[in-house]
């Protein structure tokens, strides 16, 4: 059995991972409890509204049932897997573009207290990963994907073994949607 | 041929003279032989650090409640 996750902070491209391998073919489980809004006009790609991590830190998500196929968990998510084997897309993204982008859904953020308490989330879920022997991941920068999605995509197709159509997947990539730049 | 290996090996970064000039006092009388080796010994001692605080970190209680309190204003949880 393989569990294949995408995962990252939130706003950091989660949701434009799981689309891109949506159109690239890939086996890729959501459902509709949360529609597609003004933040992710293309949906979010989702099971349980999101709320996976109830469900992990209950100890009862049936990753079973998603054997062979892509789920999203967010990083807190990760630090309650049970044993397994995963293959892991982990989504990194300038934290100030994230949290700018956190803010126009949950309103006013202390950046000073969250920008670092986000980037030791990101450092410490790297770490949990890298120690792991059944977790296999990579790193995808959300930056990288707008500039050079193709590029990107086909290091992520590498890492999965061939399983997308990357010239379908590329298509889901659209840089009028990467609304809050810091780089470029 | 040795040439091209050497500048594989090394590369050039910019630090402000101000900055240059003072370490240069700070070195003289010592072990360091060039700014450079000073700089990269530095450094590394900092690298170093940085690297072993960050193997032994951990989330805090107050940090994994701040960090839950976001993700319930997000949506993510309950």
């Amino acid at each position: 059995m393989v569990n294949y996750i995408v995962s990252g902070l939130e706003r950091s491209g989660t949701s434009m991972m799981m689309q891109i391998l949506y159109r690239g073919g890939a086996p890729v489980a959501f459902d509709n409890s949360r529609k597609p809004d003004y933040h992710n006009p293309k949906g979010y790609f989702e099971l349980e509204g999101g709320k996976i991590i109830n469900r992990l830190m209950e100890g009862t998500f049936p990753f079973e049932k998603y054997d062979g196929k892509f789920i999203k968990i967010t990083a807190y998510g990760l630090k309650f897997l049970p044993k397994g084997n995963y293959k892991i897309i982990y989504m990194v993204r300038n934290i100030d573009e994230i949290l700018d982008s956190m803010e126009k859904m949950s309103g006013p953020i202390n950046r000073e207290e969250e920008r670092p308490l986000l980037e030791k989330l990101n450092r410490i879920t790297i770490k949990l990963m890298d120690e792991r022997e059944d977790i296999d991941y990579i790193i995808v920068r959300y930056n990288d994907v707008i500039k050079n999605p193709r590029k990107e995509i086909e290091r992520v197709n590498e890492f999965l073994g061939g399983m997308l159509n990357v010239s379908e997947a590329v298509k889901a990539v659209d840089p009028k949607l990467y609304r809050n730049v810091r780089e470029r | 041929m040795e040439d091209k290996k050497e500048e594989k090996k090394f590369t050039t970064i910019s630090i402000p003279t101000a900055l240059a000039e003072k370490i240069k006092k700070r070195i003289e009388g010592t072990g360091f032989h060039s700014l450079s080796a000073y700089v990269t010994y530095v450094l590394r001692e900092l690298l170093a650090s940085m690297e072993e605080e960050e193997a032994s970190e951990a989330l805090t209680k107050e940090e994994e409640e701040k960090i839950k309190e976001r993700l319930r204003a997000l949506g993510y949880l309950d």
